[in-house]
């Protein structure tokens, strides 16, 4: 391709830098947010898997238990007995500093005599003499640790150092006697997390006598000797499992929540799209003379289609490069929201810092280059149309725009009928139902050009009289450049739509959550009993608790919950396991029409309930059967009624004590709740409690409770917030540089009405009326646009992310703010081509042409 | 003399900076214009002609000098003050592309008006009226983009007439046009203008329309000169 050629473009490009610099920030924006969200996502994972494999190694397979764990006798019988190797004896838990109780670590018991094979984090030692001796002490010498020099840096502690730390089962200090060293696998960040010790030291601190947490073990390929061996010896709370498949199912379980954030990246990506399809358009239609020219002395119509896709790619390049940037700075802060909610609703993840992968920036590029490719060949396509040398006059151009909105408009309402047919239809893929939102939402932002035209024709007709010849003047120009400002408030509308669908959805799944929060509360007060549930001591401790607590006087009844795992289809799953007492049993909203011998079935046959999502998950319907696994082989429990739970997507279920205990060992209580007698003080009663309590345990409201419960619901809708804002942004962005655009388009217009006497502050006035008018359209099609992407995510996405069903709460206000929210960005991104314009001589806008 | 007078102009200088290089259009030019005169303006290409029109009409400033028209000083106003003055005082005809692509016909020729008072059905009569003179008066609703150049300029003269301004200055109006549609259109000013006993500077070609003038001036060397 010709140099010169390339240069004019280039020269052309920098004559326009604000167009320039806006697209390139669309583009960043875009890949920034697409980025940032995948690597926030991938590292809170990573972090878990690593620090999974810190003391598992190259372990292949894993022994592993519900509450309480294993016998460590297991682990003699399978090494001595049976005469298998290569295990790994693992006891696990979290602890606090004492110093600093927000900063918790967690501690990993681990048996230093075990086989090199395994490679684990702390045999990675230089000297093979130092570690040798090293890991001795740590069995000889009780309470020895090893930690990260990072660590001990960041606490200001040296070898031989002693720190104190808090578990479930109260105070211990710890001796640090050497430093853990990073290797290939394992980050820095995540050994930062960690305390290595032996065994015994940390049943002690955790309080887990005799037990173990798990057991990892190293098979070659196909030993089927070994694994004969192993099931054989297997107790009825253990799971065989291979370490892949559990991080495999750690993954699953966040699928829909990732899923649902990276739609919320695409999202901000289509917005930029959008943003990009605009600039490349007006870019182009600057030098609709200049392309004809080059028609005309001979340049090819492939040769302008390169020369666009060109601008194109370098711009996508520069933004994408800007975006990666953006998106490393961004996902670290994402990254705290998003492992706080997957703590939150999940499991436990410590990701203090990103790791980047090459996977996740290879997706943004791609992403973000692809997107600017695909918004702009409409309009180098367009380019090439362009008939040599003529000079094109607007109206024909926009006669031909005309016939584009009606098209679009046909078009939309197409994709608008398939994206609700494939929402409906997507069974129970959230991917399918996303994707289905994303297309009835692009086919009402194709329908947001007929609409704005449509709106401000009647604008024109209903109120010209009122606005006066000036005050016309904005109206016509939303309409004469449809082209132009149908893209920006379409841009503008996907935006505000979503934050109305979203805002919607919350406040439909608040107001949901809120009532069922208040209806399970049903006691006075609650004793919570924190820890690894253990048989014995800890269990004994706790029945004597309860037993002093029935006694007081104030006291008029209790109910108790214990929430453990029992393994069904070779799978753990939740438990909650419940004495239950007349006035508790209303605080279960049921989702079908309950006979009257429920709880009579619940408490005396071999029967259980399940929540919601429980059933969507497993398809489960009342009257089947779940088999669960017992030391005397598989029972089944009868399912007989389904009930409304917003606690976790996974769900659970729930059986009597009674049911329990005939197959399970007594593991205490998580919880207790205390009815107290008509005409109590609560807060003496709660005083009283307090006395009886010891180490972690702790008394609580009703009112505590709720509002701890809304408190973890609003945490997981920060980073739902933070993302939405963000495409708010790029919005905004678009809507920016589409008004510059125009405005800049329409120089010697201004020029002229300068010319005939309008001052600087009525010019501004004029382009800021223009851009509030689009704002308001903008912001009045997204209502129904957010109303019908609200009811697809409450009974669409929502229900197959999380099996949650919600009544539809509408709230004026979402709409309000909504309408605002539209109208207020349009206005703030109007004011400042509206003063440039102003500032602009009218002298040098008659110039131009 | 001094009462006669329209349009003072003393000591106009006005220079471009380009690539930090000075680069003088006017030194210490002086004109003065009667009340209803018709000054023809020539030069060539690049001589100042309308730089010089844009410094009469106040959108743009000179680097030295005073113009006073009806005894206003417009070098001395603030920008706003000028555009208030071009806004009552001065009518612009331009070579090109001048009408409101998005307004009709109607609202073109009211939008000045609309912009001093409001507008009044008396004046909505006149302006049908004097499209009816302009033989315009079924494109009453029409927008400019599907009238022909000629009838573009016509409306563009009536718009630059409607709020009845002392000076009218017309940059080659008929720069655009064939020869015959330019006849018409000069002729049509020249109705209008010289008729109402209005001052007008006009920059144009038209050998016909020099005849007509009262004077004619060329810009050369930076100052005018009569011809
Ligand atoms: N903003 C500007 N910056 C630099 N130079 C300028 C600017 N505006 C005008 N000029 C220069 O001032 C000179 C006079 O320009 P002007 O437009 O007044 O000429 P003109 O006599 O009207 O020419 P034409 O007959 O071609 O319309 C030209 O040389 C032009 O290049
Ligand atoms: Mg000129």
């Amino acid at each position: 391709m010709s140099t010169i050629l390339n240069k004019s473009s280039l020269n052309f490009l920098l004559q326009h830098p604000w167009q320039l610099a806006l697209a390139i920030v669309g583009i960043a924006l875009g890949v920034a947010v697409v980025i940032s969200i995948d690597l926030a996502m991938e590292s809170s994972l990573t972090a878990f898997d690593q620090a999974g494999k810190a003391f598992s190694g190259t372990a292949t397979h894993r022994i592993i238990a519900s509450e309480g764990g294993l016998d460590e006798k297991l682990y003699t019988q399978l090494r001595v007995g049976q005469g298998i190797k290569k295990l790994s004896p693992v006891v696990s838990g979290y602890v606090q500093l004492a110093k600093q109780t927000n900063n918790s670590f967690k501690l990993i018991g681990i048996d230093p005599f075990i086989e090199k094979s395994f490679k684990p984090v702390w045999q990675q030692e230089q000297s093979k003499n130092q570690r040798a001796a090293l890991l001795a002490r740590l069995v000889v010498e009780p309470n020895t640790v090893l930690i990260s020099d990072k660590t001990a840096r960041s606490l200001h502690l040296k070898i031989n150092d002693e720190f104190t730390i808090v578990s479930d089962s109260g105070k211990q200090d710890l001796k640090i006697i050497g430093f853990l060293q990073a290797n290939n696998a394992i980050s820095e960040q995540v050994l930062a997390k960690l305390i290595i010790t032996d065994i015994a030291t940390a049943q002690e601190v955790l309080g887990l006598f005799g037990r173990l947490s798990s057991i990892e073990v190293l098979m070659d390929n196909y030993e089927p000797e070994t694994l004969t061996k192993i099931l054989k010896l297997l107790p009825g709370s253990a799971l065989f499992v291979s370490v892949d498949s559990q991080s495999q199912s750690m993954r699953e379980m966040t699928r829909a929540f990732s899923i649902n954030l990276k739609a919320l990246g695409l999202l901000s990506l289509l917005v930029g799209m959008f943003l990009i399809y605009n600039t490349m358009t007006f870019l182009v239609m600057q030098r609709r003379r200049l392309i004809g020219c080059l028609r005309s002395i001979g340049i090819t119509r492939r040769q302008i289609f390169k020369l666009i896709i060109g601008e194109a790619f370098l711009l996508a390049i520069i933004g994408t490069l800007i975006g990666i940037a953006l998106g490393i700075a961004l996902g670290q802060s994402l990254l705290y929201m998003v492992s706080e909610t997957i703590n939150a609703i999940y499991f436990r993840v410590d990701a203090t810092s990103l790791i980047i992968r090459p996977a996740q920036i290879g997706k943004g590029v791609f992403l973000g280059i692809a997107a600017t490719l695909v918004a702009v060949l409409p309009p180098a396509w367009e380019a090439t149309r362009f008939p040599p040398a003529t000079v094109l006059i607007r109206s024909g151009l926009e006669s031909s725009t005309r016939q584009l909105v009606s098209g679009a408009k046909l078009t939309g309402f197409i994709l608008i009928a398939g994206g609700l047919a494939l929402a409906l239809s997507s069974a129970q893929s959230v991917s399918w139902g996303l994707a289905g939102i994303f297309i009835i939402v692009f086919g009402f932002a194709l329908l947001t050009p007929a609409f704005t035209l449509g709106l401000v024709q009647m604008t024109d007709k209903l109120f010209g009289r009122f606005l006066g010849i000036a005050g016309r003047l904005p109206v016509r120009t939303i309409s004469s450049e449809i082209s132009r400002t149908g893209i920006a408030v379409a841009a503008l509308m996907i935006a505000v739509s979503a934050t109305i669908g979203m805002e919607l959805m919350i406040g439909s799944l608040r107001q949901t959550v809120t009532e069922w929060v208040q209806a399970s509360l049903a006691a006075d007060l609650y004793v919570t009993l924190p820890g690894e549930k253990i048989i014995g001591g800890r269990a004994i401790e706790e029945h004597q608790l309860k037993k002093r607590l029935a006694d007081l006087p104030d006291v008029q009844m209790l109910s108790s919950a214990l929430h453990t795992k029992l393994i069904a289809n070779d799978e753990f799953t939740k438990v909650s396991v419940f004495e239950l007492n007349p006035q508790s049993r209303k605080g279960f909203i049921f989702k079908d029409k309950v006979n009257d011998d429920l709880w009579d079935r619940f408490e005396q046959q071999q029967t259980v309930m399940v929540t919601e999502p429980y059933a969507y998950y497993h398809a489960i319907r009342i009257g089947q059967e779940i088999l669960l696994q017992t030391d005397k082989g598989k029972q089944p429990f009868e399912v007989i009624a389904v009930y409304a739970d917003y606690s976790g997507d996974q769900g659970h279920l729930s059986m009597s004590r009674q049911n329990y205990q005939r197959y399970w060992p007594d593991l205490g209580y998580s919880g207790i709740g205390v009815y107290a007698r008509k005409h109590t003080d609560l807060k003496q009663l709660e005083n009283q409690l307090y006395k009886l309590l010891t180490g972690q345990q702790s008394v609580k409201s009703d009112k505590d409770i709720y509002k701890a419960s809304m408190e973890v619901f609003e945490q997981t809708f920060t980073v739902t917030e933070t993302l939405r804002w963000l495409s708010a942004a790029v919005a905004f962005v678009g809507v920016l540089s589409t008004l510059m655009a125009l405005q800049f388009e329409r120089t010697r217009q201004l020029g002229i009405l300068r010319a005939i006497g309008l001052t600087r502050r009525q010019l501004t006035f004029l382009v800021i009326g223009e851009t509030g008018l689009m704002g308001l359209i903008a912001g009045l099609f997204a209502i129904p646009v957010g109303y019908v992407v609200a009811y697809v995510l409450i009974f669409v996405v929502y229900e197959r992310s999380f099996g949650w069903t919600m009544a539809f709460h509408f709230d004026p206000m979402v709409v309000y703010q909504g309408l605002a929210l539209a109208f207020i960005a349009a206005v703030l991104a109007g004011i400042f081509p509206a003063l440039k314009m102003a500032r602009i001589k009218p002298a040098e806008a008659l110039r131009i042409e | 003399m001094q009462a006669e007078a329209a349009i003072i102009i003393t000591e106009l200088s006005k220079s471009y900076h380009e690539s930090g290089l000075r680069h003088d259009i006017f030194k210490e030019l002086n004109l003065s214009v009667n009340r209803g005169e018709f000054i023809v303006l020539l030069g060539r290409s690049g001589s100042g002609k309308s730089t010089f029109l844009n410094l009469i009409s106040g959108i743009d400033c000179p680097d030295k000098g005073k113009i006073i028209i009806n005894n206003t000083n417009i070098t001395g106003l603030s920008e706003h003050d000028r555009t208030l003055f071009r806004r009552h005082h001065i009518g612009f005809v331009f070579q090109s592309y001048n009408l409101i692509p998005t307004l009709t016909v109607a609202e073109n020729l009211l939008l000045p008006l609309e912009l001093i008072r409001r507008i009044t059905q008396k004046e909505r009569d006149n302006v049908t009226e004097l499209l009816a003179k302009l033989n315009l008066a079924d494109r009453l609703d029409s927008y400019p983009d599907r009238l022909s150049g000629g009838e573009q300029q016509r409306v563009a003269i009536a718009r630059a007439l409607i709020h009845d301004p002392d000076v009218i200055l017309a940059d080659e109006p008929t720069g655009n046009l064939d020869l015959d549609t330019g006849q018409q259109v000069l002729e049509l000013l020249d109705i209008l203008v010289r008729k109402a006993g209005k001052t007008m500077i006009m920059v144009t070609h038209s050998q016909e329309v020099i005849g007509k003038a009262d004077r004619v001036f060329s810009i050369k060397n930076k100052s005018l000169v009569i011809s």
